[in-house]
């Protein structure tokens, strides 16, 4: 039958069925006398569902078949691969890193277009003081953007645009583990879901950050966000294990670390903080569903747990993860930079050694955000220090890019203009992070609308413009065609002038005193609110211009050469889209990256005009 | 012609104008909108420290970035850049100044924080306990009230405690914010340094009612607080009686 064959039917069968007995055997058991609650319902259907749609996409079906002791089919392996031009691959348990690669950005942009429709509620609730939607529905909106538009920061780069190019960058046929890489794809699918749906569980209003107590008192919906992150940090750790493995381990002949492009190395560092940061939070959410399903104290403060161990143990990883979310955009942005300003990326072994020390210290300043919380009286001091010293390799970034721009010969086509905004937007974020690592200008600045303003500059300057510089400069290899550069232009200048007319007066109104996360606010900011609003859904349009010249030259565009930009990296040498073993012989790299303005120059096959 | 060195100091000269222009603007400024405490002081010096430092930092990358947009095109020439991979003495001198940037911000950070929080001698002390979602108040003689009263030039103590969920007290022309954490007693100082009557609110998502967790803190010299506190000394009118602790929040 075809619904039994390894797919999607037979994922949602799975995972059917996988609820099913969750609910079911927890029935039987309320019926024999025990006392189950609603969480615990809700816990085991969605352990038992997330197994049996792994089971049904075909996750295991490999391991099952070496564990009866068959021979793992040749055939099957290559059904697995997929073969070059069925779109049906990208529906099923494929093991190209390629495929997976595309399955995570469109994951990644659909979920951003989600989120982004969140904000636009939002914005709704704010437009004018008073009430619309309700303090209850703005919470969870609130809470479901913030949750959503933070899974898209940590996968839409590494995942996306990372599966896709990394093994071609350093000139591998495949991702170490192909397999695994499949499996920490299809792990995302449910949590995702339950994330998009928990309204219908009764929502959860505790922000991402989901503090104890009030995750405590809230409802179902916040259980549901709980499961749903520890299930995507599963899916990081794997991921991260295999990006390591793919870089340390299957270089070309040649690519020494030093010849690595910049993105590449921003992906290595990526992965080390996922694997080492990311088992943290997932102990202490975990630890804070057993408070919810088990009846533990770890957070209960009315049964002597410690509700700021939680925010430690949360910032312990939550900082690091927004370097998880930054690096990879600054990869992208180094990666550009060279390309369209024709010269070798500047002060490229500083630049490495400043993404390594981003690393290390992003591990040492966690609690500044914790500055109000009442934490230990001393810790603030040290902490202080730390995070004003992590600007320093930020900084470097910022040379990296501009002594590369510099003297250059600059083309100003859409890659190159996002740069250009990069570097604008996180250079407001990082001026105005200084004010939030100083304690005394962070006391009265904590907890409003001008940390709100600094993350966005942070992480949409960093990471979603990082993600578009490199979305429009790969398309060309990701599809084989070309995207439409008019409209690419289009959308960089809509997007940036409304992304900045929405969010610099937001530092103007934390300043002045507006709270965030909070649904109504005192009359006298109701002239600004009413233009972010408006500012706000001009990114939203940018957008969906975005969307169509995507989608339109996907299907419709002109043909892409092997080459369109003249870059020297190994991904531009073959041909667009890549073939399905990437390279017909792995090839022997002899320079660095980025020999612009001397040295041998292209290859052969790169020297299409663009 | 324009060699690179002449690039180099029209951008300088370009850098130099716009930041000294920049600094006159901002040197100076009232950045917190009311000041009514010694710690709203401290903290706007540290805000218009940071602001004229940041000034020079600002006009470098945007004065690089719209020099080279201006200069640097290509228009159309299918030529590469200069082979250029670095410049060790640029570098340097940029490692140099980001180091000392960060330790002078830090020293002065440091200063100002010991200032604000470190502590001292207090002569009048207040309990604070907050609940979903309101406030109490409790003086030194036993009196409870739901505003807060203080007397104006002295060091105040407020001891921070909450019933259920994490709030944070907040009063922004006092430029104090404290997190009210439950199971843990926090503590913050404030010298009100001018009378009135100030708004707070909470500062921390702490559910339904947060939008509305508001405050009122009245200012008044010594005599005019012990009026206040002997009026109320026995509950009556001013001073309502909180609730039992432990009661269940309405859903």
């Amino acid at each position: 039958m075809k619904a039994l064959k390894p797919g999607l039917t037979r994922a949602v069968l799975g995972a059917a069925i996988g609820g099913g007995i969750g609910i079911g055997s927890l029935v039987l058991a309320s019926s024999a006398g025990l006392v189950i609650e609603d969480g615990q319902f809700l816990g085991l259907a969605y352990l038992l569902a997330l197994i049996g749609f792994l089971f049904g996409i075909g996750a295991f079906r490999f391991w099952v078949t070496w564990a009866f002791g068959r021979e793992v089919d040749a055939a099957d392996e290559h059904a697995a691969h997929g073969t070059a031009g069925d779109w049906r691959r990208y529906f099923r348990f494929t093991t190209d890193h390629k495929v997976i690669g595309v399955q995570y950005l469109v994951t990644a942009f659909l979920l951003f277009l989600t989120a982004g429709t969140f904000a636009m509620l939002m914005r709704l609730e704010l437009a004018q003081p008073g009430l619309l939607l309700g303090k209850e529905a703005y919470n969870e909106i609130m809470s479901t953007h913030g949750a959503m538009m933070i899974t898209v920061a940590l996968i839409s780069i590494i995942g996306g645009l990372g599966n896709f190019l990394v093994p071609i960058m350093i000139g591998a046929r495949d991702m170490a583990f192909p397999k695994t890489n499949a499996l920490s794809y299809w792990l995302l699918p449910l949590p995702i879901l339950l994330v998009a749906i928990n309204p219908l569980l009764g929502g959860f209003d505790s922000g991402w950050t989901a503090y104890p107590p009030l995750s405590q008192q809230a409802n179902l919906g916040q259980q549901a966000y709980l499961m749903a992150f520890v299930t995507v940090g599963v899916s990081s750790i794997l991921s991260a294990i295999n990006f390591l493995v793919t870089v340390f381990r299957m270089r070309a002949p040649g690519m020494s670390l030093m010849r690595m492009p910049i993105f590449v190395w921003a992906l290595t560092v990526t992965a080390t903080l996922m694997l080492v940061a990311t088992s943290v939070v997932a102990g202490a959410f975990t630890m804070l569903l057993f408070d919810r399903v088990l009846g533990t104290s770890f957070f209960r403060a009315s049964r002597g747990g410690d509700v700021i161990l939680f925010q430690h143990l949360f910032w312990f990883y939550s900082h690091p993860a927004v370097y998880i979310m930054g690096l990879p955009g600054l990869g992208a942005i180094l990666e550009v930079v060279p390309v369209f300003a024709r010269k070798p990326l500047f002060a490229y072994p500083l630049a490495v050694l400043s993404f390594i020390s981003i690393g290390v210290l992003s591990f040492m300043v966690w609690a500044h955000h914790m500055f109000v919380s009442g934490m230990a009286e001393f810790f603030h001091i040290p902490i202080m220090l730390t995070t004003e010293l992590i600007s320093v390799p930020t900084g470097i970034v910022f040379l990296a890019a501009l002594g590369t721009i510099w003297m250059g010969k600059l083309h100003f086509k859409t890659p190159m203009l996002w740069v250009f905004g990069f570097i604008w937007a996180f250079l407001i974020g990082g001026i105005t992070g200084v004010y939030l690592a100083d304690v005394p200008t962070d006391i009265t600045l904590s907890d409003t609308y001008f940390v709100v303003a600094h993350f966005h500059y942070t992480i949409v300057g960093g990471t979603i413009f990082g993600l578009f510089a490199g979305t429009y400069y790969w398309f060309p290899k990701i599809t084989g065609r070309m995207y439409n550069e008019r409209l690419g232009q289009l959308h960089f200048w809509w997007f940036t002038l409304a992304f900045n007319a929405t969010f610099l007066p937001m530092f103007w109104l934390g300043i002045e005193g507006m709270r965030r996360r909070v649904a109504d606010y005192p009359g006298q900011f109701g002239g600004l609110n009413l233009w972010i609003s408006f500012a706000a859904f001009n990114i939203f349009l940018s957008v969906a211009v975005f969307v169509f010249n995507m989608v339109r030259s996907w299907r419709r565009g002109p043909k892409a050469a092997a080459n369109p930009w003249r870059a020297h990296t190994l991904e531009w040498q073959v041909a667009s889209p890549p073939p399905i073993a990437n390279f017909e012989e792995i090839p022997t790299v002899s320079e660095g990256p980025y020999e612009y303005g001397g040295g041998a120059g292209l290859p052969a096959e790169g020297r299409a005009a663009p | 012609m324009s060699s690179p060195q002449r690039h180099a100091w029209i951008a300088a000269a370009a850098w130099t104008v716009l930041s000294i222009l920049g600094i006159v603007l901002v040197a100076g400024i009232q950045v917190i909108p009311v000041i009514a405490s010694r710690e709203a002081e401290i903290e706007n010096s540290a805000f218009v420290l940071l602001t004229v430092l940041s000034v020079p930092v600002l006009m470098f990358v945007v004065v690089g970035l719209a020099y080279s947009a201006l200069r640097f095109r290509a228009n159309g020439d299918k030529e590469d850049g200069p082979p250029i991979h670095g410049s060790r003495g640029f570098q340097a001198v940029w490692l140099s100044v980001s180091f000392a940037l960060v330790i002078g911000l830090f020293g002065y950070g440091a200063v100002g924080l010991i200032d604000i929080r470190g502590a001292q001698a207090s002569e009048f002390e207040v309990q604070v306990r907050a609940e979903q979602w309101a406030w109490h108040f409790k003086y030194p003689s036993g009196v409870e009230s739901k505003e807060l009263h203080i007397p104006v030039g002295e060091r105040v103590h407020l001891v921070i405690n909450s019933d259920d969920v994490i709030h944070s007290f907040w009063v922004p022309a006092f430029g104090v914010k404290q997190d009210a954490v439950p199971g843990r007693p926090t503590q913050i100082y404030v010298t009100a340094t001018v009378a009135g009557t100030y708004p707070g609110m909470c500062a921390e998502l702490c559910g339904l009612g947060h939008t509305d967790m508001r405050l009122t803190v009245v200012v008044s010299d010594r005599a005019g607080l012990e009026d206040w506190l002997n009026h109320n000394q026995v509950p009556g009118p001013g001073g309502s009686q909180p609730p039992p602790s432990g009661s269940e929040p309405p859903k």
